[in-house]
């Protein structure tokens, strides 16, 4: 980073690859958004201070939705002059891979089923399925051994926690059986 | 000596045989998870809290304190046998210990690791239980100003230190305290963000930001990056250690011991700083230098001393302000706050016994790990062979059980959701976690504290610098709150004051520095040491 | 012609790969060791490191065997590997090494020398790890 990106001309001929630039300009709509939706939630507040709270309960979510616009606007500016994200690295991360889109979408969808059905099957039958779904997703193709370690898994989760620890955890239609 | 007759009815409490089973089955389960790579401590505390909810407060607490060091052992034993470090903490382990392993010397090294792991957090407890009651006597004589202040100064080291986007860390800490906004006002009882959901009233449950951001954020995150290779995994045999490695690790330990227990303490002090200062004494001071680079036992003793001593140290402004330092930390904090415990200046006063107890546990569990890691430590290794399908389906898994487990419902997997969406764009944005974290455990109490100081002010601003005086009934500055307020001014100017002392300083002392820096820039630049940017 | 092998640094694949060093020797033809990694653990003890196939070459080379090794981590089972190579090289043998499993052990963990065993267009030799190993 030799170049001083302080005037407009400059910054606009080191402006990077413009892709990564959009998602980025993305977060600052995001932000913006997001402090919108704080300040208007602040405004139908109703400020009656007292002497035992002189402040009220509107002006700390008023300063945080301001924050978040102005903050929107520094990230925009920074994108702008070249400042870009660092994505995290780790163990079982390639950054050098595209995004795989379809996995996130698949394990996305397998959790929501997961959300619908927890309450009438039990934990037993969705939590399994939602191993098991998620196993798929991530590139697993051991389908019969990803079935017994997903049954395995969720039955012993549940005797063991929710029967002998005592967490709350939904027996589902398998009331009775279990 | 009345600290030490506290811990000793600390020691009876968690002596019970029951407790003791709680710490093994928490060491146990905590080392196992703590081992499987891609998982650090942060995300060990958070997918496993549900097991303990349905015990009573001390028994969940002496487990957790087992899943805490469990986590943080494991850890360093991944980063001895894969040159792979899972948290920034474990870099500087894994430099001398990965060449040990490679030479045929893993034995010895996961041996140093395991018992300087031992001696630093038997130490570090000792000064927990030294320190945590002077701080909080300390702690208790703050009023509603200084705490005010205190805690903003936490948010301003949290976002401004670590990292390496201010801007990105002030961003994550605002999103942090947003969430924290939703709920029912404590004061005026209004709802705020709550958009008419009965649900949110409460406020977002933190366990459930915590193991969304974390443990469902991070599980996205990988799938959306799959890596597909096989790294080498040194064979291990039971690790142990001869009397000569002994005798060039014990100094170590205790040095590291002695850099990483204050670091830990002051809030964004972290464990990387300890870390890379104990692995350059330790090269200075070592009698065989030439070893370093080649697989050193004092790189791995003194390195892996301060790491632990620099967790134990977290535990001071954790037991005594509620301050949290590194993201453990805020797990335990949301933990405390989920057995109904109330985190703060108070805790000692009013849940004495627990703390005590828990503090007894640390030793416990300290040592119970010692006792059991030194021959397991084959049996960790193999769980590296884990396939990453079942491993990140697992977190999905255990993930949705946690969240669901807080409440005993559905509605809490959608907030998990959400919030695990927030923590797959974090990572993408490169936005910290750390002081979204923060930001939501801390925002609701510095706003109460600060609606407090102006309450005792009757509305002026002063009243955020200081109070009246009972006796005289005039209204005094606070010592206190004035110089952390310069600390925090401080710290937001500091790379303003870095340019200027450059300029000031007489070039020997820069080009000194410049020095240290470029050791150290030296040993991170390994193309396999893959360094978070965030402590989890 | 051609002789391939699967290796792994396991008792059984080091027999094989020495019943295959013999039978090209006899044959007078290349071999060529497969091994491979799905490449989805952290961890595989299945994929030879820098210093077992350090010891194949050598083994091989003492026994005079003209020989290549491919590696290669891909997502794919050893046996798609094998058979993939196999149907490329019109090879006239195949060595594997085996191992005693259990019914349900073979259920769950799917049996990669059963798989080539089945679809392997050549001879298939499977050698078993001497007892003492």
């Amino acid at each position: 980073m030799s170049e001083s990106a302080a005037t407009a001309g400059q910054s606009a001929a080191a402006r990077p690859s413009v892709p990564r630039n959009i998602a980025e300009y993305g977060v600052c709509v995001f932000l913006t958004l997001l402090g919108v939706v704080v300040l208007v939630d602040a405004l139908q507040l109703n400020n009656n201070r007292t002497g035992v709270d002189p402040l009220g309960p509107k002006p700390v979510p008023v300063f945080v939705g301001t924050v978040l616009i102005v903050l929107a606007v520094a990230l925009a500016v920074a994108v702008s002059r070249g400042n870009q994200a660092e994505a995290e690295a780790g163990e079982d991360i390639d950054l050098n891979q595209r995004v795989d889109v379809k996995t996130v979408l698949l394990l996305l969808g397998v959790f929501v089923a997961n959300i619908v059905l927890i309450d009438f099957l039990g934990w037993v039958i969705s939590g399994g399925l939602l191993f098991y779904g998620s196993a798929l997703a991530l590139g697993s193709r051991h389908y019969i051994r990803d079935l017994a370690i997903s049954a395995a898994l969720s039955l012993a989760t549940f005797y063991g926690f929710a029967i002998g620890l005592g967490v709350g955890l939904p027996a589902g239609i398998l009331q009775g059986i279990l | 000596m009345e600290n030490l007759q506290f811990l000793l009815d600390g020691f009876a409490t968690a002596a019970t045989p029951t407790n003791l089973l709680l710490a093994l089955i928490g060491v146990v389960v905590g080392t196992a998870v703590g081992v499987l790579p891609g998982i650090g401590p942060a995300m060990t505390v958070a997918l496993l809290l549900p097991v303990t909810y349905g015990l009573e407060p001390t028994g969940a607490l002496i487990m957790l304190a087992g899943i805490f060091y469990g986590g943080m052992y494991g850890g360093s034993t991944t980063s001895i046998l894969l040159n792979t470090p899972g948290e920034s903490s474990s870099v500087v382990t894994a430099i001398e210990g990965n060449l040990m392993a490679k030479s045929g010397r893993a034995a010895q090294a996961l041996a140093t690791a395991a018992m300087g792991s031992w001696v630093a957090g038997t130490i570090g407890t000792l000064l927990i239980a030294f320190f945590a009651p002077i701080v909080t006597r300390f702690a208790i004589s703050l009023g509603a100003p200084e705490y005010f202040a205190v805690m903003l100064l936490a948010f301003i080291a949290v976002t401004a230190v670590l990292g390496s986007s201010r801007l990105r860390g002030f961003i994550a800490l605002t999103l942090g305290l947003t969430i924290g906004l939703v709920g029912l006002d404590s004061v005026s009882g209004q709802a705020r963000l709550t958009f008419g959901i009965p649900q949110l009233g409460d406020g977002i449950d933190v366990v459930v930001v915590a193991v969304g951001i974390f443990a469902l954020g991070e599980a996205l995150w990988v799938a959306a990056h799959l890596r597909r290779k096989a790294v080498e995994v040194i064979p291990v045999g039971r690790p142990w250690m001869g009397k000569a490695d002994l005798a060039r690790s014990w100094k170590p330990w205790l040095r590291g011991t002695a850099l990483g227990f204050p670091f830990g303490a002051v809030p964004a002090g972290g464990a990387e700083i300890p870390t890379f200062l104990s692995y350059i004494t330790e090269k200075r001071l070592s009698k065989h230098p030439e070893d370093f680079g080649k697989g050193a036992i004092e790189g791995v003793a003194g390195p892996e001393a301060a790491n632990n001593a620099s967790a134990a140290g977290t535990m001071v402004p954790m037991l005594s302000l509620g301050l949290p330092t590194n993201a453990t930390a805020a797990v335990m904090l949301a933990a405390l706050t989920s057995y109904g415990i109330q985190p703060g200046p108070l805790l000692l006063q009013r849940e004495g016994g627990l703390v005590w107890a828990l503090i007894a546990s640390l030793f416990i569990g300290n040592t119970l790990l010692l006792i059991l890691n030194l021959p397991l430590a084959p049996m960790w290794a193999k769980l590296l062979q884990i396939p990453r399908p079942y491993l990140y389906a697992g977190i999905l898994f255990f993930a949705s059980m946690g969240a669901y487990a807080v409440n005993g419902s559905s509605f809490d997997l959608i907030l998990l959701l959400a919030l695990g969406l927030v923590g797959l764009g974090m990572r993408r944005f490169g936005l910290p976690v750390l002081p979204l974290i923060v930001g939501v455990i801390l925002g609701p109490l510095v706003e109460a504290q600060g609606r407090r100081a102006l309450q005792l002010s009757s509305g002026e601003l002063k009243g955020l610098f200081g109070g009246v005086d009972v006796a005289t009934g005039d209204f005094r500055f606070s010592l206190v709150a004035i110089v952390v307020y310069v600390i925090i001014a401080l710290v937001l100017l500091w790379p303003l004051i870095f340019k200027l002392l450059r300029k000031l300083l007489p070039a020997k002392a820069e080009s000194a520095i410049e020095d240290i820096a470029h050791e150290v820039e030296a040993q991170v630049h390994d193309p396999e040491l893959h360094t978070r940017k965030e402590l989890l | 012609m051609t002789i391939v092998v699967g290796y792994t640094p396991t008792p059984a694949g080091r027999a094989a790969l020495m019943a295959a060093a013999g039978a090209a020797g006899e044959r007078n033809q290349p071999l060529i060791v497969v091994n491979s990694s799905r490449g989805d653990a952290l961890a595989d003890p299945g994929f030879a490191q820098p210093a077992d196939i350090a010891w194949a070459s050598a083994t091989l080379e003492e026994a005079g065997v003209d020989f290549s090794i491919r590696q290669s981590v891909r997502g794919r089972e050893a046996s798609e590997e094998v058979l993939t190579v196999l149907e490329e090289v019109a090879a006239e043998l195949c060595v594997i090494g085996i191992r005693r499993r259990t019914a349900v052990g073979k259920m769950l963990m799917g049996s990669n020398a059963h798989r080539i065993l089945m679809d392997a267009p050549c001879p298939v030799l499977a050698v078993k790890a001497p007892h003492h190993d």
